[in-house]
């Protein structure tokens, strides 16, 4: 329990701290949030005092707590990482292509539990086979990836797997299980500015992409994937075309390397896959639209 | 249930269908034959898991199959592992990523993509932050409604789909 509650003071430290860059006095602040937490901390301590009982509420402010960003503030560390990754490897330069991928992408995203987001989709300058979904909507896939894709439904298919990934908030569960907790720590002892809480939140450039998910989390955003996809109309089976023609890319080969090593191989996410749907779409169909996926230029 | 399929596969036109040239792959499950891609056609037969199919064309959740017998039918896609079984060399892996990015064509022309690079762990750490690009990107953000005026001008209706339980063995 000791233990416990300490921990819980260093994540309202930490999210205090992120607050505090929108204008608050962060001493304030923490002192008032630290002596919340620690009454909720404490309920058997105060049981008449408390409105409900406590078994309740200690969960429920482990939840806010884990909870954790505001979409501002998520949009904010997106922003970061988004552009960090647009460091690395510029977009492609073909506007019509660009603007193509958005409107798929945001169609799909509309069939998500968080259509009004400000989404952002992009085909980047990598000859890998990859996609990236960052926090706060910006969703990229790389010129490599696009390549294999067939038709408008495959695009879409793949968007959708990292739609999902967006609305259930995967990477951000990675950057508030790690990095809050040292940044938490740092606040303590110094007041720092905006820009350098997020870079200490997401840590060095765009890092944050190369590491991997909960195997699980991977395989909920294929089936999720499938859904969106679906639900915009499209051939669910799209997605599970992608993942089979990826399946055949030597482990060897360079272009899979990275994407090999943040997901488990296309063949254990088909098995999965197929585990999940079972025969519930033999039926369903979908458009494919091969005809207007937009060529990629050389 | 069956009548809520039944319903979509009625509503909508032109259904997925896609053909390749000759593809090999292998079942990596066991599945009836069936003489059309439904579920309950007619079985003609059955194949094992790990026989040799050749691949037709794929509609929905169906590819069409010829067996090693000559026999031809339809399976279940994702009961399906597409290309060799065996590992590919070092060559034949550089073919391997020829042939996917071919695909769309099916001409076997390949466009050389020197100069691009892949990403690796190293270039994603060092990585900073580019403003002039990020707004770039920004910028070819749509609105929900020129989405969805894209999505009809291409056929597509939105349709109620329930998201997928995990299965049994991965909870």
């Amino acid at each position: 329990m000791k233990i416990k509650h300490a921990s819980w003071l260093i994540v309202a430290t930490a999210l205090l701290g992120f607050t505090a860059a929108h204008g608050f006095d962060l001493k304030e602040e923490m002192k008032k949030k630290l002596d919340e937490v620690k009454q909720q901390a404490q309920p058997e301590a105060t049981p008449a005092a408390s409105p409900t009982p406590p078994a309740a509420s200690a969960p429920s402010e482990q939840q806010s707590l884990l909870a954790g960003f505001s979409e501002k503030e998520e949009i904010a560390i997106g922003r970061q990482i988004a552009g960090n990754l647009l460091g690395a490897t510029p977009l492609v330069k073909d506007e019509a292509l660009q603007r193509y991928v958005n409107k798929v992408g945001r169609w799909v995203a509309a069939q998500s539990e968080r259509p009004d987001l400000a989404w952002h989709f992009g085909v980047i300058e990598s000859s890998d086979i990859n996609a990236f979904a960052i926090p706060g909507g910006y969703v990229f896939v790389t010129r490599g990836l696009y390549q294999v894709l067939q038709s408008e439904a495959e695009l879409a298919g793949v968007l959708a797997h990292e739609v999902a990934h967006v609305t259930k908030k995967h990477h951000l569960k990675i950057l508030q299980q790690g990095k809050l907790l040292d940044l938490g720590a740092k606040a303590l002892g110094k007041k720092i500015g905006e820009d350098e809480k997020i870079r200490g939140l997401i840590g060095s450039g765009a890092e944050i992409l190369s590491r991997s998910l909960d195997k699980n989390a991977e395989h909920e955003a294929d089936r999720m994937g499938v859904v969106l996809a679906a639900r915009a109309g499209y051939d669910p089976f799209a997605l599970p075309a992608v993942l089979q023609q990826i399946a055949r890319v030597s482990k060897e080969d360079t272009a899979v390397s990275l994407l090999f090593k943040t997901h488990p191989h296309p063949d254990a996410r088909l098995t999965q896959l197929a585990a999940a749907m079972g025969n519930r779409f033999d039926q369903v169909t979908g458009l494919t639209l091969a005809t207007r996926l937009q060529p990629l230029q050389p | 249930m069956k009548r809520f399929f039944a319903t979509i596969c009625a509503v909508l036109l032109g259904a997925a269908s896609v053909a390749w040239g000759a593809e090999t792959g292998s079942m990596i499950k066991a599945d009836e034959l069936k003489a059309e891609p439904f579920r309950d056609a007619k079985a003609l037969g059955k194949l094992a898991t790990g026989d040799k199919i050749e691949i037709l064309k794929r509609e929905g959740a169906w590819y069409q199959v010829k067996s090693a017998k000559g026999a031809k039918g339809w399976v279940r896609m994702l009961n399906v592992r597409r290309g060799e079984a065996k590992k590919a060399s070092a060559t034949s892996t550089a073919t391997g990523v020829a042939n996917l990015a071919s695909g769309r064509a099916g001409t076997g022309q390949v466009v050389a993509t020197t100069g691009i690079r892949g990403l690796n762990e190293q270039e994603l750490k060092s990585a900073q932050f580019n403003e002039a690009e990020l707004k770039r990107a920004e910028s070819f953000g749509v609105p929900a409604q020129e989405a969805q005026t894209f999505a009809q001008a291409g056929k597509l209706a939105a349709r109620k789909v329930k998201y997928l339980k995990a299965p049994a063995e991965s909870r």
